[in-house]
């Protein structure tokens, strides 16, 4: 037998068992799943006749490409993923996928995610949603996330681009709207995050990645939280008062800014352990939900003025 | 050396487990229902777009 026939049956490749629902467990579900909210109403807002089969192809893309920023992201951080209790049990820490396996995965969504989205709706989407890629991937895995601890204030624009691109399939430009649906995203990314970074900041600090309790701490943190929902709260506001939308939603967003204000003066004002605790993961929670009315009510009042002209004619 | 090789028998390459297997197929039927739907997606644009197909913003 010669030598490489011996190298050969030395070789004990690793056979993969992974199955589907590890590889959908990559995409992360359920950010993917506030991605396609988010777009829906980007999209749903945009002017002009959008026909559904181009508005599902375009839901469909900017959902895989979310998920496709997910998976690069787990297997950039496969290391720090298995230090962190929050992440442990992702598919690439618990041994089910390698690294290798996901980042092929994450690239060639990215791939057919952009190129589709490009070719069959318009190329000003698939760019937009490219750049989302890149900048969820590049600046803030690589780069932002364990070096600065600004880190998910400014990787929070890749959250906020999907109703950029969503509106950008149907109409082919950006607009003030979608922008203002961008911010709005961008400035709940902060007090959404750093309510977590609170009560997870001895997981944080085990991985090494330096988010805000751990660089300047909880007070800090604490203090950035209340303004960033003061500024929130205003700009959750800014599509009623420049006359985008109704009194209806102006209200919605000021009570539930109210309840997010309330919180984050909770969050400021406990320091003790335990109440601490329990004040950051109730703001954690409520912000989930304020994003998700806010949304839900912009989508209403969309979907109220559409109907409106047909039951009024009937 | 023939006799050898007579006595055991020999595997060619790798031999996969049950799991292994199982796993296999899931994720090529998987593959198999996403390119399906790439097709079909491809075939419906075309479709509602008609001569349009090519004509795209940018």
């Amino acid at each position: 037998m010669s030598v490489l026939d011996q190298n050969a049956l030395d070789i004990n490749p690793r056979i993969s068992e992974a199955e589907v629902g590890d590889y959908i467990a990559l995409l992360k579900p359920r950010v993917m799943s506030l991605v396609i909210f988010t777009a829906l109403v980007g999209m749903a807002m945009a002017p002009g006749h959008f026909h559904p089969v181009l508005a599902f192809t375009s839901l469909l893309c900017i959902a895989v490409g979310a998920g496709a920023s997910g998976a690069l992201n787990m297997a950039l951080e496969g290391d720090i993923d298995s230090k962190m209790s929050r992440t442990a049990n992702r598919p690439i820490p618990r041994g089910r996928i390698t690294r290798p396996e996901a980042m092929a995965f994450g690239l060639t969504l990215s791939f057919f995610s952009v190129m589709t989205l490009g070719i069959l709706v318009n190329w000003i989407a698939g760019s937009l949603l490219a750049f989302t890629i890149f900048f969820y991937v590049v600046i803030y895995t690589m780069g932002l996330k364990r070096w600065t601890a600004q880190n998910i204030v400014i990787g929070g624009a890749a959250g906020a681009l999907p109703p950029v691109v969503a509106w950008a399939a149907v109409t082919g430009t950006v607009d003030v709207e979608p922008l203002l649906l961008f911010a709005i995203i961008f400035f709940w990314t902060p007090p959404h995050f750093w309510a977590l970074a609170l009560f997870r900041s001895d997981d944080y600090a085990r991985a090494g990645i330096p988010m805000l309790p751990n660089v300047a701490g909880p007070d800090a943190t604490r203090l950035q939280i209340l303004l960033y929902t003061i500024v929130l709260i205003a700009v959750a506001a800014a599509p009623w008062a420049l006359g985008y939308f109704d009194a209806i939603y102006g209200i919605v967003s000021l009570i539930l800014g109210a309840g997010m204000l309330v919180l984050a003066i909770n969050v400021y004002v406990r320091r003790e352990r335990a109440a601490s605790l329990r004040a950051t993961r109730k703001l954690f929670a409520f912000s989930i939900l304020y994003l998700f009315v806010l949304f839900a009510t912009l989508l209403a009042e969309v979907v109220f003025r559409a109907l409106a002209p047909m039951v009024g004619g009937a | 050396m023939i006799t050898a090789m007579a006595d055991k028998p020999e595997t060619d390459g790798i031999v996969l487990t049950e799991a292994q297997k199982k796993s296999r197929r899931q994720r090529s039927i998987a593959i198999a229902l996403a390119l399906g739907v790439l097709v079909v997606l491809f075939f419906a644009v075309t479709m509602v777009k008609g001569p349009a197909v090519l004509v795209r913003p940018m």
